[in-house]
């Protein structure tokens, strides 16, 4: 009996703790930003600077324009990055000359940052959507590829000799077991993207740009409206949370054979 | 006796189409660089692209020899710039490390400390950690103090999450086996959990490391004097296409140098792990 | 027919490079077998059956020696060759129904016509009903069936079997030997069937080729052709066979 007390205790106790941990969280902030000549906006003037956005957008351009702006440049340099890091990727795992061609290529281009390249895409695309979306191609390239690489890599012996036994051609191979054996790598290398070109977009539109979320920031960050900036990283946290969301339910969706095996 | 020679003429051809695989690979790498290489040089030399948009190989390399003892165009040399960036990583990875790696460790092990710390980490976690450079700025100012959090907070994510997974992880026949010795909870930790999360923390800490490296620039970009991320901004502003590759040349090389130091690190640290190939 | 040669091995030898030195997998192994014959390759473990196999398949090179089906000379994948590999040989992205029919499909067959003519190779390994499923949803004697099915929808003559049984636990194991000669009864077709087992080797085996340890070859040959199908692990005759292969057999550690 006082066994059975004591779990129950320590399961109320483990219900309470993340309470107890937003509530703690919520005070400090109201702490931070309350008193005279306080920095940090407290939540109710982040809530009314978001209100008044509504009614004032910034730059003519709506909340949802700005989200979009942003979302907008990540799907493209994406897809951009897909087309060219899956090919390379299964071309580079499945032909050993390709490989040893191209991958030293990659090695040198590697190490660089993806925000290493903004002066020189800038200097290159100047500053409007070209630059953004090719410096997020860069970003989002190499997460792509090298995982469809590893993807083609891991594939077990077994399952190609299957295919061969059974008299598969190499194109054969390619489509119906290389492909959809390297699938989730796939995936997985898209959703590493996705967050590297989510933060890629964000440095490129505060360093130049006039819609976006990361244009938001730095307008609120000029103007010392510091109620816009922690608005905007709401808004930023929340679309990337969106995102990674999303991504995880697409795998599921499409390696669903694949979710019992851990 | 024939019986072996045979089988030493068999091996001998297999040992000898394995040294020409890899002289193959090695020569089409290679070849692959220096067309590459070539490309490069040929477009600039034959003035087919414009000083303005790209400059040679040969010139990216004078470029370091001379900024090396040259201040122009962004006020610093070479070497104020690394040393100015390797000084904010190692201090925002250092701190990040220190709260981060025990944070994780015992985050993993303790429900009540995971279900409390949880809800603020996740908060944190999607946010780019370049979102907070305008905050940080109004805060900390323009200095060490506001650029190190950033790589703090760049590298403290991965650090908590991977070294939380590793010990996750641990293999629940070890702990049987520790609680059978009679083992308290906090030494099964210490001898158990902590050298089965370390592989993954490792790895995390890697992960971190160029994150932060790739976040520093940006962070230089917007809000700083020197380093190497100021100097190809600078670079940039001034039209200087020799500066701005040469910095990436050298951001690039210290990236790798700052993960092969790590990993020769872990493979001191996790002696008893077979590397598997 | 009865007595044509359907495979026959002439001294295939197999070296790896292991690392820098040299190991003999298969040193001069000769073997033939006839029509629609039930062959036991038995072994120690990792002893090079089958890589053996791998030879016999096509899949790998031997490094010398020759392969011969039907009589003629063998130098890769052969058509009438198809094969059963342990558990993960089944494709874990395709359904039951697709697995099976993955051979027709490489033919270029259209979907229809594979449907059904997988079909009748479902419902003779016992998996009507199943169709659709992923192999996560099937245990593990229902995943091998999926590849005997699959290897005998490929219409090929001879069907290779490396070890399909070796992940299962014994009484899955022992269900599925009488599956697989039910199946064989039915469909007659040349099987070459490699197993560590000894007891299995004498319950399914025509014929059964003992090995030696690596560098793997020839050490006996025993004909069970005389043995009575179905065949009784307790009966007198066969636990005297069951000895004498035990004494004949290498032991390794592993």
């Amino acid at each position: 009996m006082k066994q059975r007390l004591q779990i129950t205790r320590y399961q109320i106790l483990l219900n309470i703790l993340p309470i107890l941990s937003i509530v703690l969280f919520a005070g400090l902030w109201i702490l931070v930003s309350s008193g005279e000549g306080h920095i940090i906006p407290s939540p109710g003037e982040v809530y009314d600077r978001a209100v008044r956005l509504f009614e004032k957008p910034i730059n003519h351009v709506s909340l949802g324009g700005h989200i979009w702006a942003s979302m907008k440049r990540v799907l493209n340099g994406l897809v951009f990055a897909c087309l060219t890091g899956i090919p390379l990727g299964l071309l580079m795992g499945w032909s050993k000359t390709a490989n040893s061609l191209l991958k030293p290529l990659f090695d040198l281009i590697r190490p660089i940052p993806a925000l290493a390249w903004i002066p020189l895409m800038t200097l290159w695309f100047g500053i409007g959507e070209s630059s953004k979306i090719a410096l997020i191609y860069l970003g989002t390239l190499m997460p792509v590829l090298v995982n469809t690489y590893a993807g083609v890599k891991m594939i077990p012996q077994l399952n190609i000799d299957v295919a061969r036994v059974f008299g598969a051609s190499q194109l054969q191979i390619v489509k119906d077991i290389v492909m959809p054996s390297a699938l989730s790598a796939i995936m997985a290398g898209i959703k590493t993207a996705v967050g590297t070109g989510w933060i890629v977009v964000l440095a490129a539109e505060m360093i130049s740009a006039d819609t976006g979320l990361g244009f938001m920031i730095i307008r609120g960050s000029n103007v010392a409206d510091l109620a816009l900036v922690i608005f905007a990283m709401l808004i930023i946290g929340l679309v990337g949370a969106f995102l990674s969301v999303l991504l995880t339910f697409a795998e599921r969706k499409l390696c669903s054979w694949k979710i019992e095996i851990k | 006796m024939e019986e072996r020679n045979k089988l030493e003429a068999a091996a001998g051809k297999l040992r000898f189409e394995r040294r020409r695989e890899r002289q193959k690979a090695l020569l089409l790498g290679i070849i692959s660089i220096f067309i590459f290489l070539t490309v490069w040089q040929m477009l600039c030399t034959l003035h087919i692209v414009g000083e303005n948009v790209l400059v040679s190989p040969i010139k990216v390399i004078q470029a370091i020899w001379i900024k090396a003892g040259d201040t122009r165009p962004d006020g610093n040399t070479l070497l104020q710039n690394i040393l100015s960036s390797f000084r904010l990583v190692l201090i925002g990875f250092g701190l990040a490390l220190v709260i981060g790696l025990p944070l994780g460790l015992l985050m993993g092990w303790y429900r009540p400390l995971d279900k409390f710390i949880r809800p603020i980490f996740e908060i944190i976690r999607p946010l780019p950690p370049i979102a907070w450079i305008p905050i940080v700025i109004v805060i900390l100012g323009i200095g060490t103090a506001a650029k190190s959090f950033i790589i703090f907070f760049t590298t403290f994510v991965p650090i908590v999450i991977n070294s939380y997974t590793g010990i996750r992880e641990t293999n629940q026949v070890y702990i049987n086996f520790a609680k059978t010795c009679g083992y308290s909870n906090w030494r099964i930790f210490r001898t158990v959990g902590i050298p089965s999360a370390m592989p993954l923390a490792f790895a995390g800490m890697v992960i971190a490391l160029g994150n932060g490296w790739g976040t520093l620039v940006a962070a230089e970009m917007l809000a700083s004097n020197s380093g190497l991320g100021y100097m190809i901004f600078m670079g940039r502003s001034y039209g200087r296409i020799d500066i701005i590759i040469a910095g990436m040349l050298v951001i690039g090389l210290i990236g790798l140098a700052l993960t092969a130091a790590l990993e020769l690190i872990e493979g001191y640290v996790l002696k008893w792990r077979i590397k598997e190939k | 027919m009865e007595n044509r040669n359907k495979v026959e091995l002439h001294k295939i030898s197999k070296v790896f490079l292991n690392g820098d030195s040299c190991e003999a997998a298969i040193e001069e192994v000769s073997l033939s077998v006839k029509e629609n014959e039930f062959l036991v390759l038995l072994g120690p473990g990792e002893c090079g059956k089958s890589v053996l196999l791998n030879i016999v398949a096509g899949l790998m090179e031997a490094t010398s020696g020759e392969v011969y089906i039907n009589g003629e000379l063998c130098g890769g994948i052969h058509p009438e060759v198809g094969m059963v590999f342990q558990e993960l040989g089944v494709l874990p992205w395709l359904t039951v129904r697709d697995n099976v029919a993955l051979p027709e499909k490489f033919r270029g067959m259209s979907k229809k016509d594979r449907y059904a003519h997988g079909q009748e190779f479902i419902d003779l390994v016992g998996l009507h009903g199943f169709e659709k499923y992923y192999p996560h949803q099937l245990s593990g004697g229902m995943k091998q069936r999926v590849g005997i099915a699959r290897a005998y929808a490929s219409d090929s003559d001879i069907l290779l079997m490396d070890e399909p049984f070796g992940k299962l636990d014994a009484q899955t194991r022992y269900s599925m030997q009488d599956e697989i000669l039910k199946i064989w009864n039915q469909n007659k077709k040349t099987v070459i069937f490699v197993t560590n087992n000894i007891e299995e080797a004498v319950y399914l085996g025509d014929r059964i080729i003992l090995f030696t340890a690596a560098p793997m070859s020839v050490r006996r040959i025993y004909d069970l052709k005389d043995l009575p199908r179905p065949r009784n692990y307790t009966d007198e005759k066969f636990l005297q066979i069951r000895g004498e292969i035990n004494r004949h057999m290498d032991l390794v550690i592993q």
